[in-house]
């Protein structure tokens, strides 16, 4: 039976969790495969585990909106039947995962963080990339909390609440994929997808300190998933390890007629190349524009940089330019999209993001267009840089996770708003579609992420750059203090 | 004049001809009033109240689109997206 859970519920209400022998809360993908596949764990044990662990957690964290926990025991059921049949064990047998609530999930609604969409008829079927990780042996457990329509760099839901950041419950997960990254960080479930338009996987990667992957554009398939900007919209993993991303990464990546973006390639599966190292690869750190103007984010690139052995920068011609480029199309395709909705149903919105939308839609398109222009000249110019070097190095916010309800923040010695201020580092980057691997630099009091952005379907560099950071201890998804009722 | 001189020459005309000129709103509320016929013409059913916020963010694009307007690209640039048959 699929349920939703409550809203947050007695925060300060605390008691230490008793731990089991197997660490189910902060165990990898890869762990808990291998462990299945040993015949250590049965599925039905890491099913349980996890509906225990996200009725326990997630009144604290909020970031469910609804469990599979039905069809979760069906599936897991079937695996540990299989495996006592003899049959050959799925690469991800046994690994719980859940999706953002933009990810079609046969037999719920597809809220995409709206009020709206509750009214719309139950999905018919999965997203690809549900079934693809299904058929990878992985279970779904259930569909999780997000900014309005992805509209939303905060992770506040006026209709569900705001997904709280495990780190510190006061302060935002980051967003719009903001469920995702709370309840990996939360220990709720060791993989979520997420989708990435403007920075939706990389600013709550780096508020919620976890490692995210946002493919090049068409890499990944989008079909059934609620689009945002469909120039820009693109889905990828969140994951506590660098190489929990690539062993997701490779089971969903591959060609998808049933999305028009989807490149038509080969898939190159990751996994077996991350121990390849990082030697000869020519790495840069992103001037000017880039140019860190919080203690934070200098410390992550920093941090990150002297890690590799990185001493220059490089310069990402018209920076700012291309993010307010991204930012009129996205407002434009936004606004398009739901201009339906904005006739029908403009009271149903947060207004936050009805106005915006209501903008986006009046936009004149000779404005569009222009930035449509502007986008390729960047692009050609962004990839001349990746003959001088394989990887850019780039802060992926410009600041830790700021308070729950802040508006404004100090960078430098300017005031921004921060709804629409914390992806000023992602959208130019994602504006032409280039890979990026956020990795989490700890910090404390609050991590923060680095982006190591590589050319287009290269996402195999960024990986192994990202797990290097890793395996020298220099990235890493921090376990977060979190107790439960 | 060779042919490809000519083509040259027509290139560089394109480019001297794009247009630099930045894009500025004359009035203070020429947005506000571009909100309120647009409002009409897009058949969005506009509450009163919303009316400040929607023109602040139509503020905000009109900012960001002055940023893109003034840099200057040739004629013949082609837009991102291209359609192909």
């Amino acid at each position: 039976m699929n349920f939703r859970f409550p809203t947050t519920a007695s925060l300060h209400r605390c008691s230490v969790l008793e731990t089991t022998a197997f660490d189910f809360a902060w165990q990898t993908v890869g762990e808990i495969a291998t462990a299945f596949a040993a015949g250590r764990l049965s599925a039905q044990s890491v099913v349980e585990a996890t509906f225990a662990r996200i009725r326990a957690r997630d009144p604290l964290i909020n970031s469910f909106t609804a469990v599979t926990a039905e069809r979760a025991h069906v599936h897991a059921q079937a695996l540990d039947d299989a495996r006592a049949r003899g049959e050959p064990t799925p690469p991800l047998a046994g690994v719980p995962f859940a999706v953002k609530n933009l990810f079609d999930v046969a037999g719920l609604p597809t809220l995409a963080g709206s009020k709206i969409n509750r009214d719309a008829p139950p999905a018919s079927r999965d997203a690809t990339l549900i079934e693809r990780l299904e058929a990878a042996g992985a279970i779904l457990v259930g569909a999780l909390n997000m900014g309005e329509y992805a509209y939303d760099f905060t992770g506040e839901n006026l209709h569900d609440g705001p997904a709280r950041n495990p780190h510190d419950r006061g302060r935002m997960a980051g967003g719009s994929s903001s469920g995702s990254a709370a309840a990996v960080a939360g220990g709720l479930v060791p993989l979520a997808l997420g989708s990435d338009t403007n920075g939706s996987i990389r600013v709550p990667a780096s508020l919620c300190g976890l490692f995210g992957l946002k493919p090049t554009y068409g890499r990944l398939s989008r079909a059934r998933t609620f689009p945002f900007a469909a120039s820009f919209d693109h889905v990828g993993p969140l994951t506590r390890s660098a190489r929990d991303l690539a062993i997701a990464y490779d089971a969903v990546q591959g060609y998808d007629p049933d999305d028009p973006v989807c490149a038509d390639r080969i898939a190159e599966p990751l996994t077996p190349l991350l121990d390849r190292g990082i030697d000869g690869l020519r790495i840069a750190v992103a001037g000017g524009y880039f140019k860190c103007r919080s203690a934070e984010s200098v410390y992550g690139v920093d941090r990150v940089a002297a890690a590799l052995g990185v001493n220059r920068d490089i310069e990402i011609p018209e920076a700012e330019r291309a993010r307010s480029a991204a930012y009129i199309i996205t407002a434009s395709e936004g606004g398009s999209l739901h201009l339906g909705r904005l006739r029908t149903r403009a009271r149903d919105f947060d207004p936050a993001v009805r106005d915006r939308l209501i903008a986006g839609a009046m936009l004149p398109a000779s404005l569009v267009t222009k930035a449509q222009k502007f986008r390729r000249w960047y692009r050609q110019e962004v990839l001349k840089l990746f003959a001088e070097v394989d990887a850019i190095l780039a802060p992926a916010t410009p600041c830790t996770a700021p308070l729950l309800g802040q508006q404004k923040f100090i960078l430098g010695d300017v005031e921004l708003p921060v709804r629409a201020n914390l992806g000023i580092y992602t959208q130019p980057i994602s504006f032409i579609g280039v890979p990026v691997v956020v990795v989490p630099v700890p910090l404390s009091p609050l991590p923060i992420g680095v982006q190591i952005i590589a050319a287009p379907w290269r996402e195999d560099v960024a990986l192994r750059i990202a797990h290097a950071l890793e395996a020298e201890g220099v990235a890493a998804a921090q376990r977060p203090p979190i107790r439960e009722n | 004049m060779t042919r490809k001189s000519m083509n040259r020459k027509a290139k560089s005309a394109r480019r001297a001809r794009t247009p630099a000129r930045p894009l500025r709103a004359k009035k203070p509320y020429a947005i506000s009033t571009l909100v309120a016929a647009a409002g009409q013409a897009l058949a969005l059913p506009m509450d009163a109240s919303w009316h400040s916020g929607v023109t602040f963010n139509l503020q905000l694009l009109f900012k960001h689109a002055a940023l893109v307007d003034e840099f200057s690209l040739p004629d013949d640039s082609e837009p991102a997206p291209v359609f192909r048959a």
